[in-house]
């Protein structure tokens, strides 16, 4: 057994994230992941290379994708004897493959990795009819023909009508957007706040396009050369013609634009020990130092559906002794415009801190002007596994850039789950 | 040579109408001496999507090394159907094919097309051409292709070739003894290919048409058979290639066929035969 020694985060490549049924509508998730994996194996010289392993996943799976990140690298330039698995947290897919590679690195088992995920809103699996199902699995079982042929007359025609994904919670029947909007209420976000918001990660997302910033981290796809949901223009007056989607009459404040969009896209990070990048003359951009995951009771608990990362991070700042106002730059996933902002309340919140976070007092405020500096998931679209290595990447970067300084990723999942990582420059 | 320059693709299915009502009376030992162009043809993403589902590419900026072939092939079958052409469509076999790229040819990139028709020449079997297709990008040119079809020749004068020294033969006894995947080519991917390729000839279509050109089912189209073992080297080939592919007996539909791939130096060598009998449909071959 060898030191620990933290992980070196190398780059990154995605492709740009596009809107579902947009340029991407007849892509695969393996078709996207290849196409973002091979954009890295090029930009970085890994032609031919086995790597330690590639951890990747999708929250919207066909069931025939069952081992998809190793079909991804067995389709790519990299050495098919580069091992790969698959994971799956829902949005936070992206952060634990990364989570995942870094902790395998920094134990000595292997050198170098990458990590990523995809998700394909437009190619989503569609299942057959549970009624029909049940029924064909009995007509399986079943011994005789005979009893075969009594349980083909339990076929009714209405069972050609499929079981498509939805994006509800399997306990509370409620989509993501309707949990949301109770946390919403909750906290007492307003729309104008919440506008505010989706108009600064527009602009944000758009001032970094414009300087070149993805340059290194992106690759077009497709025909797609940036972000399709991008907009540049995004005005407070623009996003206030907008109609409330999600939440009840007079509370009601979540809007399309104040919301992800469904979105098509991939996102691959590459990480090594700092020997390796060494050897291969690859700059070390910043190196993976901690990282936390919490899941919380939305069920029963009456605690919201995306709070897990309130929890994450004060449990993650403790085990490595710092504060919430320790750091240079702050990514947090913006699922909706009012989580982040009901996340970073909750953390200046007493009460909150006291009764749930069992803190003495609150983690205190954080310096706006370094949350999501370029931008994040409500403008570039948010394909759920992809996420977070679009985040890991973005990050690592903007710390190289700085060449000092720490960052906090904080990414709430469904389920109640959050995972949250610390990245510190190289 | 006479070189004419096309507005637009022309359609297949007019060709094939006229392939058919101008069968009869063709006869001559010259191939014509024109030279057809297509000039800055654009890539239709969907289209390409289409053929990347069929073939089982990926989709992809990159064009699959056999995509001209799809876009170029309304040229040489309108040399084909030209009325100096000696010889009926119907009926004419494909044999071969060889496709050289100098480099990756992206979809956003404007493919100009020539094509013409070249080397008539014997045949153990009868007389065969090879239908010439070169595309440039700016002049550059970066991929070429030959397609060599066999004219049946009904009394051949020369006996029956046998033993002949076959370069491909580890793939090709690989495939039957030993094969590295096994294909169930479905039957309606002569429709499918034929939607997506404009190669509407009926003998890929239905085995009713079929019969009626001596085949006992519809026939998988050859190029289909070329694209899908491309596909199943995803990854593994360099951007530069010379595919070359010899066609030993049609596909039926249904089949289940084994694959062989064998590497060597960057190259490889492949094979697709009928499962059961072994009965050689591919070999082919990839030179970097």
């Amino acid at each position: 057994m060898t030191d620990l020694r933290p992980a070196a985060i190398l780059g990154g490549n995605r492709i740009p994230f596009a809107r579902a049924n947009g340029p991407y509508a007849r892509a695969s998730n393996q078709d996207m992941l290849t196409a973002a994996l091979d954009g890295l194996v090029a930009r970085f010289g890994l032609q031919g290379a086995r790597l330690g392993e590639v951890a990747a996943g999708a929250v919207l799976k066909h069931s025939r994708d069952f081992n998809l990140t190793r079909e991804v690298v067995l389709g790519s330039r990299l050495l098919p004897s580069t091992p790969a698995y698959d994971v799956q947290q829902a949005c936070g897919t992206g952060l634990e493959t990364t989570i995942h590679v870094a902790n395998k690195i920094a134990l000595g088992q292997i050198e170098n990795g990458i990590a990523g995920g995809v998700d394909t809103a437009s190619d989503a699996p569609i299942a057959v009819n549970e009624d029909l199902r049940r029924v064909l699995l009995q007509v399986n079982r079943a011994r005789s023909v005979p009893q075969r042929l009594a349980l083909l007359r339990k076929l009714r025609p209405t069972q050609i009508i499929p079981e498509t994904p939805r994006n509800a919670e399997p306990r509370t029947g409620m989509s993501m957007g309707e949990h949301a909007a109770i946390t919403a209420s909750q906290w007492e976000i307003s729309r104008e706040e919440q506008d505010q918001f989706a108009v600064s990660s527009h602009t944000n997302l758009a001032a970094a396009w414009s300087r070149g910033f993805f340059d290194d981290l992106a690759t077009p796809y497709l025909g797609l050369q940036k972000d399709q949901n991008m907009r540049p223009d995004a005005s407070m007056e623009s996003l206030a013609r907008l109609k409330p989607v999600f939440g009840k009459d007079g509370a009601a404040t979540m809007t399309a634009g104040n919301s992800t969009p469904l979105s098509d896209g991939a996102a691959t990070v590459l990480l090594s020990t700092d020997a390796w990048a060494s050897e291969h003359r690859l700059p070390v951009l910043a190196h993976f130092i901690d990282a936390e995951t919490a899941a919380v009771d939305y069920v029963h608990g009456g605690e919201g559906l995306l709070m897990a990362p309130a929890y994450a991070v004060p449990r993650l700042l403790e085990r490595n002794r710092l504060s919430l106002q320790d750091f240079d730059f702050y990514e947090i996933h913006e699922a909706f415009a009012s989580t982040v902002l009901a996340t970073l309340k909750a953390w200046e919140d007493p009460a909150f801190s006291r009764d749930r976070l069992g803190l003495s007092k609150p983690l205190g405020p954080i310096d706006r002007s370094r949350l999501n500096v370029t931008g994040s998931s409500l403008a570039a679209g948010h394909p759920f596994a992809a996420t977070g290595g679009r985040i890991v990447a973005t990050l690592a970067k903007l710390l190289a850039e700085k060449g000092s300084g720490r960052g906090l990723i904080s990414i709430c999942a469904a389920g109640g789950q959050g995972v949250v990582a610390i990245l510190e420059a190289a | 040579m006479t070189l004419t320059r096309l507005e637009k693709t022309p359609g297949l299915g007019r060709l094939y109408a006229k392939a058919v009502t101008s069968a009869r009376g063709r006869h001559g030992d010259r191939l014509p001496d024109i030279t057809l162009e297509l000039p800055e043809a654009t890539i239709d993403r969907d289209q390409l999507a289409s053929y990347a589902d069929v073939c089982g590419f990926r989709k992809s900026d990159i064009l699959p090394a056999t995509y001209p072939h799809v876009l170029a092939f309304p040229l040489a079958v309108s040399i084909m159907v030209d009325p100096s052409f000696p010889f009926a469509l119907p009926g004419l076999v494909h044999v071969a094919n060889r496709i050289t790229q100098k480099r990756a040819l992206r979809a956003d990139e404007r493919l100009t097309l020539r094509v013409s028709a070249s080397d008539l020449r014997d045949h153990p079997r009868g007389r065969q051409f090879d239908m010439l297709t070169e595309a440039t990008i700016e002049g550059d040119p970066v991929w070429t292709e030959s397609s060599t079809y066999l004219r049946r020749d009904p009394h051949p004068a020369l006996p029956r070739e046998r033993g002949r020294v076959n370069q491909h033969e580890f793939g090709r006894e690989n495939a039957h003894s030993s094969p590295s995947a096994i294909w169930r080519v479905p039957r309606n991917v002569g429709r499918r290919y034929a939607a997506v390729s404009g190669d509407v000839n009926p003998i890929h279509l239905n085995p009713l048409a079929a019969r009626l050109f001596g085949f006992r089912r519809a026939i998988a189209h050859g190029m289909w058979l070329k694209a899908r073992c491309l596909a199943a080297l995803e990854g593994r080939l360099l951007d530069a290639l010379t595919a070359e592919v010899e066609f030993k007996s049609p596909l039926l539909l249904p089949s289940t066929v084994g694959f062989a791939s064998h590497p060597q130096d960057g190259d490889w060598t492949f094979a697709v035969a009928e499962a059961r009998s072994g009965r050689p449909h591919l070999n082919g071959s990839i030179q970097v």
